[in-house]
């Protein structure tokens, strides 16, 4: 990807009247770090990059601003929300759309090809950060990292996240802007981490959740972190009636994760913020990615790609199948 | 008893001393570490980085039942911990911190619970020979061998784990073990003092609080707090991996006509947190949470206890899934003076 013209796109975007502000991805503070830019002033465009580490999926801002009470007589802010996607994340964008999460001219999208980015707590890992903010590249079947003055080829597939492993769409489905060439889709992985899963005696399987479940902490940080799941009341918040108590116990925490996957039944894109953003690790990608194949393969419903669709739960054909009705 | 070395070789031997009560100790959890009883007779190391959830779980659960009640009687059952605990392979940060917490729970009144549970557990230290990136405990007065909040400080010395006894309790625990134990002498202090330098060393990153519980009062209206949460998702990860942060709720959970009255562990980060009856919100959005976070650790505490708290663990630097950086939004309050 060429910054330069990133950054010159960029600022011409927010230049323009009916742009309020540009979300792209800057360096971090440290290390591996990849922070949210929200660029206002067409100067600020000079932050931005788009690299490998380019991990969040920004289309979460969308909905998760906050909008406060106007003082009287003031009109509501219109203009639109430029925003920087991944092919994942355009598909999110799309999903909203789909569901009329937030309307097709509130956006500008500026799309970014994606040969899939690293699996940052895997890269730390086998190459540990440094208190200086890194540089990673794309070069074919590698990542060349540049870090204090050195530079490492890193093999792609040895850092690359699983969630880009598993990737049909690294071209953004939906877009105003495109920045480079269209990526040609590899050829994706089996799904071993499910298969892994599925494979479990119902008892083995019934522990293992158990056990990823009992470390949850409840912070929400999946939730949070998702782009689908945007309800303004949700209903782990609620008080009176309480549906989930706030107690941190086994019981308590499936109850939350199981609501949770239910609730992405057919909407979740597989963009694997979840996961990322877990602090305590728990493969909550394996849950969704389960749950999207059985909508994929019984349904032939894949959410986030027809802007002319339907939403999978808001959708009925007699044909249907119904096998899992006891 | 004075400072003793326990060759690493009785290290299974020493832990069997322990197996009669209860320990916690970091045991592996895929690539992150937390504080849990090891596998019933198997032995466990002190090889861990630092733990994912902080130890003042121990003494301050995320979910702790009050008491318990029945729908329609008017007794109440409150359970008292018992249970003597030993909590070993603590952080000096994560000791300093249990410490700063007690200030709250000592605070208008004597928390039974939590000083019940602190005056049942005897604290084993074990110093950073290897700080993690985000480590800044020296900036907060602290050390990779701090030892306030300790009963025993444990520094690992390559062969051998030299052993500092602190309190009675952490005497009383050596004793146990004292056919294990030799003398550390002078070169086993001097062994364990030139460690500890080379470990204060290797921290990378500081901050420089000088000045910041006064500013931050001056700075209530400034645009930083919007920069700030501007990226903030409103997940309570670096609320809940703090060692420090202490804020809970009470709920009453009801099961027919079974009820207990518990505290857990709240967030500033959360939407309902304030969230008053009438349906206004004091800090009605990311802005005004993120704020308090700094304020409440830097500023609120200060003013109250005297001392800020924050020990400078790095947890919530490392963990924000969207790297909002307490050290960086320090540094721009400063800058912000």
């Amino acid at each position: 990807m060429d910054l330069d013209k990133l950054r010159k796109t960029a600022a011409e975007v927010v230049s323009r009247d009916d742009v309020k502000y540009l979300i792209g991805w800057r360096p971090g503070s440290y290390g591996y770090r990849v922070a949210p830019g929200f660029v206002e002033e067409a100067s600020a465009a000079e932050t931005l990059i788009f690299s490998p580490l380019c991990t969040i999926n920004l289309a979460t801002y969308l909905t998760l601003t906050e909008k406060l009470p106007l003082p009287r007589g003031s009109a509501p802010d219109q203009r639109k929300v430029a925003l920087m996607v991944k092919g994942c994340d355009s598909r999110a964008v799309l999903q909203l759309l789909v569901e009329k999460g937030i309307r097709r001219d509130q956006v500008l999208l500026i799309g970014c090809p994606c040969p899939g980015v690293v699996d940052t707590a895997l890269l730390s890992l086998k190459y540990p950060e440094t208190e200086s903010p890194a540089d990673l590249k794309w070069n074919g079947d590698h990542f060349l990292l540049r870090q204090d003055g050195q530079e490492t080829a890193i093999p792609r597939l040895s850092v690359l996240a699983e969630k880009c492993r598993l990737c049909r769409y690294p071209n953004p489905v939906i877009s105003d802007i495109t920045l480079g060439e269209p990526v040609e889709a590899q050829l994706t992985a089996e799904d071993s981490a499910v298969a892994e899963v599925e494979a479990m005696e119902l008892g083995a399987r019934a522990a293992y959740w158990e056990e990823w479940f009992s470390r949850c902490l409840r912070c929400y940080a999946c939730r949070n972190s998702c782009p689908l799941c945007y309800c303004r009341d949700c209903v782990l918040d609620r008080l009176n009636p309480t549906w989930v108590n706030r107690a941190v116990n086994f019981s308590e925490n499936t109850a939350f994760h199981v609501a949770r996957a239910f609730h992405l039944v057919g909407r979740c894109i597989e963009c694997g913020e979840c996961e990322r953003v877990c602090p305590a690790n728990i493969p909550l990608g394996r849950l969704n990615r389960k749950l999207a194949r059985e909508v994929r393969e019984q349904y032939g419903h894949e959410p986030g790609i027809d802007p002319d669709g339907k939403p999978f739960q808001a959708g009925f054909k007699p044909d249907d199948p119904e096998e899992f009705i006891l | 008893m004075s400072a003793m070395l326990l060759n690493k070789q009785k290290w299974t031997e020493f832990t069997g001393i322990l197996s009669g009560k209860k320990v916690l100790a970091p045991v592996a959890c895929g690539d992150r570490f937390r504080y849990a009883v090891p596998a019933e007779g198997k032995a466990f190391s002190l090889d861990f980085d630092r733990p994912l959830v902080p130890p003042k779980s121990a003494v301050f659960p995320q979910t702790e039942t009050l008491y318990r009640f029945q729908l329609g009687k008017t007794e109440l059952a409150a359970p008292q911990p018992g249970e003597e605990l030993i909590l070993l392979g603590v952080r000096p940060c994560d000791a300093r911190a249990i410490k700063l917490v007690e200030k709250l729970f000592r605070w208008d009144v004597d928390d039974p619970y939590y000083l019940r549970r602190r005056e049942l557990t005897t604290v084993v230290g074990l110093a950073c020979l290897e700080p993690g990136l985000n480590c800044f405990c020296p900036s907060l007065g602290g050390g990779p061998a701090s030892t306030e909040g300790l009963d025993l400080l444990m520094v690992d010395l390559g062969d051998s784990y030299y052993l500092e006894p602190l309190t009675d309790k952490g005497r009383s625990l050596m004793d146990l073990a004292s056919g294990l134990l030799e003398e550390a002498g002078e070169e086993g202090l001097q062994k364990k003092e030139e460690a500890v330098r080379r470990a204060e060393e290797k921290i990378r990153r500081t901050v420089d609080t000088d000045g910041v519980p006064e500013i931050l009062p001056d700075l209530w209206e400034h645009p930083l707090w919007q920069k700030t949460a501007a990226g903030c998702l409103g997940c309570g990860t670096c609320t809940y991996l703090c060692p420090t942060c202490h804020c809970f709720d009470i709920q009453d959970e009801i099961e027919g006509f079974e009820a207990r009255r518990c505290r857990m562990w709240d967030s500033c980060m959360f939407e309902e947190y304030t969230l008053h009856t009438s349906g206004h919100n004091p800090r009605p959005t990311r802005r005004e949470r993120t704020r308090n976070r700094i304020n409440h650790k830097y500023s609120y505490f200060v003013r109250k206890f005297n001392v800020i708290a924050c020990v400078g663990c790095g947890r919530c630097v490392n963990y924000c899934p969207v790297n909002i950086d307490l050290i960086e939004t320090l540094r721009e309050v400063k800058e912000a003076q």
